[in-house]
């Protein structure tokens, strides 16, 4: 009886949890993937670059989904810095390192063109790092919080 | 705490929407980009030839793009050097159209080193390479290595035979038939001066004949010479003709045997 009480109360929590999560990353493909490609084709991409973008929806998809599901708890935190650290990596490796080489046949010539996106990719670097500064302060001000309610508790 | 993470989280906002205009922007100035090189056009300077690329950019976006600069970098086909021509454009302003030309510009002094390339059918190497800065920000290099055809202005210079008539009673006239290609992309202009030498390599006579050759045509004329009867034994049955070809572009000669 208090097992299925307890499952019943599980579900619960659990359901609109999911939902929320799943509403959450839809809104994030809507806003990273849908509304782009309205905007932008996706031809205008080179053939590489075009699957690093479906890695950038995935990425931040997932995230969006694995940080709402776990919100209110310190995984939500542990999460947020991951995925930071993961999006410096992506734009390290993407951007490759800032200098941007790519090789375009145009009839029977190839043009190479190179991009210095050095700027904009420390630009990038650093929006996540305050990202992952805002995400541990978070996390910090969570336990604290966390410890100081189990010891009003124990008061 | 509180304040600092609001802060934190206000700057991090602040830079993405940022981040997202500018690559947003940034993507749609490049696509609203309009340029193209127009028809090459070919002119003769106090230098040499100045093969002259005029081209536009419209710059309909929303950034400026700076310090463009346009090298083109030539070679023959054996990989030796023959020019190298920059043009710069400061800066082209958003809602701007600029028109400029890329001159690249062959010396004589190059021509005549290059002599071969005025009598056989070759090709060069073009480097051409685009450098420039988008938004200030962003440089930008663009780069091709492309093979381009080159038509030789005299290819195949031939003559015929040689014959000689009567013309009064101190003169007999030399027919040279002659005949070249102007392969090239420009007209040619200018005179041509015939001189026979005999197996002796002792100078028989000479004479002068006016050229216009268009472009893409061939020249087949018979070159009308002449000789005093006193000379006329001068003239043996082999021997060489030096051709000089004078052009508002280059002065040059060549030397053909002939039997």
């Amino acid at each position: 009886m208090i097992e299925e009480t307890s499952k019943k109360g599980l579900m619960e929590k659990l359901i609109p949890r999911v939902a929320k999560a799943a509403l959450w990353g839809a809104l994030t493909w809507v806003f990273a993937y849908y509304l782009p490609m309205l905007l932008f084709p996706i031809d205008l991409l080179p053939l590489g670059y075009s699957q690093f973008f479906h890695l950038f929806v995935g990425i931040i998809v997932f995230f969006a989904v694995v940080v709402k599901l776990f919100s209110g708890t310190i995984f939500e935190y542990a999460f947020s810095i991951a995925r930071g650290l993961i999006m410096i990596i992506y734009f390290i490796v993407v951007l490759d390192g800032g200098i941007l080489s790519l090789s375009i046949p145009i009839e029977e010539t190839a043009v190479n063109l190179v991009v210095d996106l050095k700027a904009f990719l420390v630009i990038l670097i650093l929006v996540n790092l305050l990202g992952i500064a805002k995400s541990m302060l978070q996390a910090t001000r969570f336990l604290a919080k966390k410890v100081e309610t189990s010891q009003l508790s124990v008061y | 705490m509180k304040p600092a993470i609001r802060a934190l989280g206000i700057a991090t906002i602040i830079i993405w929407i940022f981040l997202i205009v500018f690559a947003a922007t940034a993507v749609y100035s490049v696509m609203n980009l309009d340029t193209d090189f127009r028809e090459a056009e070919f002119f003769s300077s106090s230098n040499g030839i100045v093969l002259s690329m005029p081209f536009f950019i419209n710059n309909n976006g929303c950034y400026d793009i700076s310090e463009l600069n346009i090298t083109t970098r030539i070679v023959d086909s054996n990989g030796t050097f023959l020019t190298l021509s920059g043009t710069f454009i400061p800066i082209v302003s958003r809602g701007s159209r600029v028109e400029a030309a890329h001159n690249v510009s062959i010396e004589s002094s190059d021509m005549t080193e290059h002599m071969e390339l005025l009598f056989e059918d070759s090709s060069f190497v073009v480097d051409a390479s685009i450098a420039l800065k988008f938004a200030n920000i962003v440089p930008v290099k663009m780069s091709m290595n492309m093979s381009v055809p080159w038509g030789a202005p005299f290819s195949n210079v031939s003559m015929g035979e040689i014959f000689h008539l009567p013309f009064n009673a101190t003169h007999e006239r030399v027919v040279v038939p002659l005949s070249f290609e102007n392969h090239s992309f420009f007209d040619l202009a200018g005179t041509m001066e015939l001189e026979i030498y005999n197996d002796g390599e002792e100078l028989v006579t000479s004479g002068e004949t006016s050229l216009d050759v268009q472009s893409q045509s061939s020249y087949n004329e018979q070159v009308d010479i002449y000789l005093s009867l006193a000379d006329a034994s001068k003239l043996t049955e082999t021997g060489r003709a030096r051709l000089i070809f004078e052009t508002t572009m280059f002065t040059v000669e060549k030397w053909i045997p002939y039997d």
